[in-house]
């Protein structure tokens, strides 16, 4: 399939919205989306950005029965390993259904991994649901490591009430 | 204990370097540590820092027996959630043995806590290793869920060869 990934710019936050929900609902945690479009382009596209996005495009005799040619997209920022150094985190990896299995999702993982090692990255993180078999499969497939199975790193989270006590001075 | 907690400066790097080792001593994995005092004045006081840090700083009267006031820090890092906004990774946070059960832990996290409000981020995130009881209760008691056990999330990484032969296969596209 013909396709491209390029750099996201402030006019594709309407679409990276739209895909955001779509991955919520995959994931089955739509309630959680408080995102929205303006908050991407504030957040992504201002002088000190918090994350960078890249796109998967599919020409317009392609496009989706609702007219979308906008069909995939990565999210990640900079991260740091204290042991490793520079890291690249991807936040969001998303690819419209009807358009997978046609290596649009290797490929825009590929750039972010290719955009992380020219920034001299050593590690890319990021996190799958345990009941996600089809990523898993895909991302073992890829060569990673799952180091909450082989190293036994949980992941954890202070949010709401708890992290506004915390910050209380 | 008489304690400070401050921003840490770049001349901190040594000693940040020398607690990042204890750490991974702790954590049974020193061979990983592969960075130096160097990469941190690199990375963390350039342009566009990778990190930020606060140390937790002891007066003279109180040094450790090897001499050092600086005895604790909290590396930690800004991050974005599509669904929530912009949060916070707290990537290590450590106090000397000796050090402990003063509130210096308590305090570099509370800390943390403060700066990530300020900057508007919604969440603190960090992650710990199953073995590590005493670190998964403190941070149980400040109220922080264990997303691994209660949804499921699992750490993913590329590092290394996968890492190489992923970006490699960019130059495809």
């Amino acid at each position: 399939m013909d396709f491209s990934i390029r750099a996201a710019n402030v006019e594709d936050c309407k679409d990276i919205a739209r895909m955001i929900v779509e991955l919520a609902e995959y994931e089955k945690m739509t309630e959680h989306v408080k995102i929205t479009q303006r908050d991407l382009e504030q957040d992504g596209f201002s002088k000190n950005p918090f994350f960078h996005g890249i796109v998967a495009e599919v020409p317009e005799q392609l496009r989706t029965k609702d007219g979308h040619t906008k069909i995939g997209y990565a999210l990640y920022f900079y991260s740091y390993s204290s042991w490793a150094g520079r890291a690249v985190y991807m936040e969001d990896l998303y690819v419209m259904p009807e358009f997978r299995g046609k290596g649009i999702g290797k490929a825009l993982m590929s750039k972010v991994a290719q955009l992380g090692l020219a920034a001299g990255c050593n590690q890319l993180n990021f996190t799958v649901l345990d009941w996600n078999q089809s990523s898993r499969d895909f991302y073992m497939s890829q060569g990673c490591s799952d180091i909450t199975t082989s190293m036994g790193y949980h992941c954890m989270r202070c949010e709401g009430e708890a992290l506004q006590h915390l910050a209380q001075p | 204990m008489n304690f400070k907690i401050r921003p840490a400066i770049k001349e901190d790097c040594k000693e940040i370097s020398r607690m990042i080792m204890e750490l991974a001593v702790y954590e049974n994995m020193p061979d990983q540590v592969k960075i130096t005092h160097e990469e941190l004045e690199r990375d963390g006081f350039c342009e566009s820092p990778f990190f930020e840090c606060l140390v937790a700083e002891v007066p003279e009267e109180h040094k450790s027996k090897e001499g050092f006031t600086v005895v604790g820090y909290a590396l930690y890092f800004y991050t974005y959630s599509t669904w929530k906004g912009p949060s916070i990774f707290l990537e290590d946070l450590y106090v000397m043995p000796e050090f402990r059960g003063n509130g210096i832990g308590k305090g570099l996290l509370c800390k943390v806590a403060e700066v990530g409000k300020k900057k508007q981020c919604v969440r603190l995130q960090l992650s710990v290793l199953d073995w590590n009881t005493p670190s998964r209760d403190f941070y149980a008691a400040k109220g922080a869920q264990d997303l691994t056990v209660s949804e499921g999330w699992h750490a993913i990484r590329f590092d290394g060869q996968s890492l190489d032969n992923l970006a490699n296969e960019a130059a495809k596209i």
